[in-house]
């Protein structure tokens, strides 16, 4: 029996629980989308117009896909370092603050130097990796040192980062003609990451993209891939053998804050051109989402991102075009996810 | 009949008991013993077959049904709350109103009293029970069962635990309990015990009955066959009153002479235990290479918390360790194991293996990113799996194939697998802490021989060991521990049943005349 | 700044006012972690029933039906924690972020489902304008229980009976065996899976009752996120209170003093052109809570932790 309840298969039955998995997870969301035609009945719509609406919205143009893909990014980027974390039982749910903490470092960074473009942008990468990867590694070194529970004290630490954040584009980034609507002043438009010729996504995608076989393989080939498994089905005995335990903690929440952070200004670069509260819509909380339908493999995460991303740019065709509440496919989310972990549960009974 | 995850535990078992005797019920583990008597106590339910007390067919849903019907169950693992009191544990099983007042609490204190006082039996209703010794636990239990009004006490392995003094002292009281109509199942391994102090033995061997008999008609050596079902040679099982043998590790030490330096120092450890009280106060001890040092002791004397300070997973409050001069006491599990100190846990399944991880993962957890098994960028799957075919191999662990998840293994072919991966490495010093507990008289034999072996390669062995016999059969010298303290320390020459047992008992040091003191409290 | 209007004698009032959610969660995450089942739903079981106790208040212009839904919504998302962790044992750290997303994802829903069409945001009256007739009317008793302060009362009447609850009571006996050593109570035939529901069921009642409080008594409006993090506070002050409800009610009470000052500082200190910027008091309560929870953790000699927090009971197999 493994421990984890979702994913993370035992090693020697790892193909035949892969296998198990994908069918629980996709019967999990059949049954999902089926609860979610009755909220669409229940919202007074029409199931099959809705869904119709969604497909559309999604990949019925080439600005559709480009919306999609564009959704897909952070939760997939995010999503990536959750679903390592988790795979060591280190509960990071602050990838929001994360996120924002990232944007902050990177947005700094192109606000404040002024260096060649290209090399800007690379700092600003950098900056909003390490700055997500502190904030993280607060949470780390919490747990590590004191035993801190990690749950919590991350999502603190995000209500602490909005805020900070908040200050930021208010005071010392602030943009006066902004008005209410606050927001930092825009970052040089020659660091802005170029949109992929033809469709409406930028270059991020490829970073993204890039990161699945490199997570995976990290994950799965590597010593510390093994070393974090061990670790996530007992850390006793996994410490009792040599290893560092405290710093594998340390080092998911740099690895799972770093990703959020460089989600967070990858945001930035490639979508608002500023630092404002757009540039999330709680991806950092949907990420959570993310990695358990993706049951903490890296190809399970590219799917369940793909899946969230077109239930939330479907959504929004959805609500404009039916008049649906956009709420629905929150809902669903919370359903499939809840779904999930039932199901996986009674197939192993 | 009972049947756990398609293993039939019990095959057509019959065994009675009879008003005022007592009845040894034997096996080894594994024999189903324990699961006999949890179906009679209403924890598990048969598959088949039925239970009757006093001419009447009885079904037990769970322990509540049992207890109704008389029977009172005292576990080898105490089943109490340790932080509650003895008398709120006894009200745990109770039903009653609603509330529970201090007024509750006192009467069934009160009640509790006149028990233990009629029997003998002396514990304090009132104290914590994290805070009570391993006897008074026990004691507690026996009572709880007899504040029920049990007619049928089951005690699973009730010297086990406990000092030879006090389980000396038990045993009358048992016999008292009998005297008065009680039905008495005591299970044990331990010849000598059903010998001497039962009226009717059955002994049991893989889940099915093997002989009934009375002790006057057998030996230990007849019943020890009956047991393991093949002669066993006397090494094994129960030494008896059978010669200790010339220190075994004498040779070694011959050869290691002059080098008597200490490779591993423990100097006045102190650590505090989950409760936050004093439960190692000053340790010391020096293990010389090519030296077995026992720390023996009753369980719950502070052993737990020192296996942790050594394994490093709990700080010491005071005191230090030293490898070889070298200060160590600060060090991670990590270093510890980089410097030559292999361990053996006490809990191998929380703490010497990882389930759900293969047997072939298993084996190279401790140097997973190093060669050949991989780099710090690559595993090397291959070399892992030869490491895992080999080590199964020349350590007899029995599985189908080094992929399979470690959990599946049996107790003895998991504390194989630990050892093969502490020993698969250059030690300097070897902890092994109850290496052999909970393991049939095969796996027992084989873990001696290795820890033999180390002490004859020169590394240095400290054995932590709440069991005499093992502690008898192997240990150069030994370190007494009681409450949190070592009160005694012997060379293997001046080793003495009876001064043990009351070192471990707490009445004897080493430098005290041996003497019983007075006013023990039993 | 005029110190004299921040630390005035209201300011225990409006600190009781705000601590009140909270503290109530708090003492029912309590009754569960002394069973042993790490409730990490808390903050979706007071978002339901924050919105339970909105449909019910505005709907039947009724703050104690409001209420009294709060507390049935609450309960039913204990019921749906304890299916998860004690019926079907799935990790109790993950089934309880599931159950906030799923929280959150469901009442968003449903809010927009029934207001959807409205122009203006729909609010309730909330509860300090329900004067009970009669009772208020009683001199000098009538207004001392019914005014705002009234609140402090239910919170301390509420943490007392949790605290007799778990240590003068059969089952709180039962509750703090099953959270410390599951095995010897199942063995003393105590149904081990049976308490840990019902603790989870006292902690949905009390979470759902925080809820609405927040809504009725408070707030007055619904909103995605209108319980702020106030589920995942109470989760930290149980450690911060060692798992004893009366030290748990303390911590909240700190808590919400700290946060009616921080709003005063922040109202007298001159809004945004200020120099201390008010991002800075609105983070002081979570900075609060974080410090708080660190220094227990860090500061307790004996972890005063039920020790099978978390882990879910399987008959007869050992952990």
């Amino acid at each position: 029996m493994t421990s984890l309840d979702v994913g993370l298969p035992a090693s020697a039955l790892a193909w035949h629980a892969r296998v198990r998995a994908l069918l629980v997870t996709v019967g999990a969301g059949v049954v999902a989308l089926v609860i979610g035609a009755v909220f669409v009945i229940l919202a007074g719509g029409s199931p099959a117009r809705a869904l119709g609406s969604m497909v559309d919205g999604t990949v019925g143009s080439k600005f559709a896909v480009g919306q999609l893909l564009t959704q897909a990014i952070p939760l997939l980027v995010i999503g990536l370092g959750l679903a390592f974390a988790f795979r060591g039982r280190v509960y990071n749910i602050g990838a929001e603050g994360q996120l924002f903490m990232g944007a902050l470092a990177g947005g700094a960074v192109l606000l404040t130097l002024d260096l060649e473009p290209r090399l800007l942008l690379a700092l600003a990468l950098l900056a909003g990796t390490a700055g997500g990867a502190t904030w993280g590694s607060l949470v780390g070194i919490l747990r590590a040192r004191w035993g801190v529970n990690e749950v919590i004290s991350s999502l603190l630490l995000t209500y602490i980062a909005l805020f900070v954040f908040g200050w930021a584009i208010r005071r010392p980034f602030g943009d006066p003609s902004a008005g209410n609507n606050l927001a930092s002043r825009p970052v040089p438009e020659d660091t802005l990451l170029p949109t992929l010729p033809g469709y409406f996504v930028h270059y991020g995608l490829f970073g993204a993209l890039v990161l699945v076989p490199i997570v995976g393989y990290v994950m799965a080939r590597t010593p510390f891939g093994f070393r974090v498994r061990a670790m996530g089905l007992n850390p006793q005995a996994t410490e009792v053998a040599g290893v560092r335990t405290g710093r594998l903690v340390v080092w998911l929440m740099l690895l799972s804050g770093g990703l959020a952070g460089l989600a967070g200004i990858i945001q930035v670069v490639g979508i608002e051109g500023r630092l404002d509260a757009g540039i999330s819509q709680s991806y950092g909380f949907t990420a959570i989402v993310v990695a358990l339908l993706g049951r903490l493999s890296a190809a399970g995460v590219l799917l369940a991102a793909l899946f969230i991303a077109f239930l939330n740019v479907g959504g929004q065709a959805m609500s404009v075009d039916e008049g649906l509440p956009y709420s629905l496919v929150v809902a669903i989310q919370g359903v499939f996810v809840l779904l999930v972990l039932v199901a996986d549960r009674f197939s192993r009974a | 009949m009972k049947r756990f995850d398609g293993l039939t535990a019990l095959a057509g078992v019959d065994f009675d008991v009879r008003k005022g005797e007592i009845h040894g019920l034997l096996g080894e583990n594994g024999a189903g013993k324990t699961t006999l008597m949890n179906i009679l106590f209403g924890l598990l339910q048969p598959d088949a077959g039925t239970i009757v007390i006093d001419g009447e067919p009885v079904r037990f849903r769970d322990p509540h049904d049992a207890v109704a019907r008389g029977v009172g169950m005292v576990h080898q693992h105490f089943m109490l709350v340790p932080t509650l009191t003895v008398a709120e544990n006894v009200l745990l099983g109770e039903r009653h109103g609603v509330t529970l007042t201090r007024r509750d609490v006192a009467g069934v204190s009160a009640r509790l009293a006149a028990c233990a006082e009629r029997y003998g039996l002396d514990v304090d209703p009132s104290a914590p029970v994290w805070k009570l010794s391993v006897g008074e636990q026990q004691r507690a239990e026996i009572l709880r069962a007899l504040y029920r009004n049990a007619r049928i006490l089951i005690l699973d392995e009730p010297t086990a635990t406990l000092t030879p003094f006090e389980a000396e002292q038990l045993l009358p009281r048992l016999r008292a309990m009998a005297a008065e109509g009680t039905a008495v199942v005591f299970i044990t391994h331990h010849l000598d015990e059903v010998i001497t102090h039962t009226d009717r033995i059955t002994v049991l061997r893989g889940g099915r009955h093997v002989a009934t008999l009375a002790p006057g008609e057998t030996t230990t050596r007849e019943l020890a066959r009956l047991m393991v079902g093949r002669e066993v040679a006397s090494f094994a099982v129960g030494l008896g009153d059978a010669p200790l043998d010339a220190a075994p590790g004498a040779a070694a030490l011959e050869r290691v002479q002059g080098v008597r330096e200490p490779v591993l120092e423990i100097a006045g450890l102190q650590a505090r235990g989950p409760m936050g009280n004093l439960a190692v106060r000053g340790v010391d001890v020096a293990v010389a290479p090519g030296e077995i040092v026992a720390i023996a002791g009753v369980e719950g004397n502070g052993q737990s918390e020192l296996e942790e300070v050594l394994l490093g997973l709990r700080r010491p409050t005071a005191g230090s360790i030293r490898l070889d001069g070298r200060e160590i006491t600060a060090l991670a599990p990590a270093e510890r194991l980089r410097h030559g100190i292999g361990v053996i846990p006490s809990d191998r399944y929380r703490r010497g293996l990882v389930r759900a991880l293969s047997v072939a993962e298993n084996l190279v957890l401790d140097r997973i990113g190093e060669r050949p098994y991989g780099t710090p960028l690559t595993l090397n799957p291959k070399a892992i799996l030869a490491n895992a075919r080999q080590l199964v191999e020349r350590f007899s662990i029995r599985v189908s194939r080094p992929e399979q998840p470690a959990g599946m293994l049996s107790g003895g072919n998991a504390q194989r697998l630990v050892i093969a991966r502490a020993l698969s490495r250059e030690l300097r010093v070897l902890l092994a802490a109850q290496p052999s507990r909970g393991l049939d008289v095969g796996a027992m034999e084989f873990v001696w021989s290795q820890l033999d072996a180390q002490r004859a390669a020169g590394v240095g062995v400290l054995l932590i060991s709440t069991d005499l016999e093992e502690v008898f059969a192997l240990a150069d010298r030994c370190h007494v521990m009681y409450r949190g303290a070592v009160v005694a320390v012997w060379e293997r020459a001046e080793f003495d049943r009876e001064r043990f047992g009351l070192a471990m008992g707490g009445v004897l040091g080493s430098a005290d005349p041996p003497a019983v003191a007075e006013g023990v409290r039993v | 700044m005029d110190w004299s209007t921040i630390i005035g004698v209201s300011l225990f009032a409006s600190g009781v006012q705000l601590a009140m959610p909270t503290a109530l969660a708090a003492v029912g995450e309590t009754v569960c972690e002394r069973a042993g089942v790490l409730n990490l739903g808390l903050e979706g079981m007071m978002l339901t029933a924050t919105l339970a106790a909105f449909v019910a208040a505005y709907y039947t212009h009724e703050a104690a039906l409001g209420v009294l839904a709060g507390v049935l919504a609450g309960v039913a998302v204990g019921a749906l924690k304890a299916f998860l962790s004690v019926f079907l044992k799935t990790d109790q750290v993950i089934n309880g972020i599931v159950i906030v997303i799923f929280a959150q994802g469901v009442t968003l829903f449903a809010y927009e489902r029934l207001f959807g069409g409205l122009s203006t945001q729909p609010e309730i009256a909330p509860l300090h304008d329900v004067r009970l007739p009669g009772l208020a009317d009683i001199p000098w008793l009538g207004p001392v229980l019914f005014d705002q302060d009234a609140l402090f009362y239910v919170a301390a009447v509420v943490a007392l009976s949790v605290w007799l609850l778990l240590f003068r009571t059969r089952f709180g006996l039962l509750v703090r065996a099953v959270g410390e050593a599951p095995a010897a109570a199942d063995s003393a035939a105590v149904h081990v899976d049976r308490v840990r529901l019902f603790a989870l069921l006292v902690c949905g009642a009390l979470a759902g009752l925080g809820g609405a409080v927040l809504i009725v008594g408070d707030i007055s409006l619904w909103g995605p996120n209108v319980t702020a993090g106030r589920g995942w506070v109470a989760v930290a002050l149980v450690i911060f209170g060692r798992w004893n409800p009366l030290l748990v009610l303390g911590g909240a009470l700190l808590f919400g003093i700290t946060d009616a000052l921080q709003l005063r500082i922040q109202a007298a200190s001159g809004g945004t052109t200020a120099a201390v910027p008010f991002e800075v008091f609105q983070a002081l309560p979570y900075v609060l809570t974080l410090v708080v929870m660190v220094a227990a953790t860090v500061a307790s000699r004996r972890s005063a932790q039920p020790a099978m927090l978390g882990i879910p009971f399987r008959k007869g197999v050992s952990e």
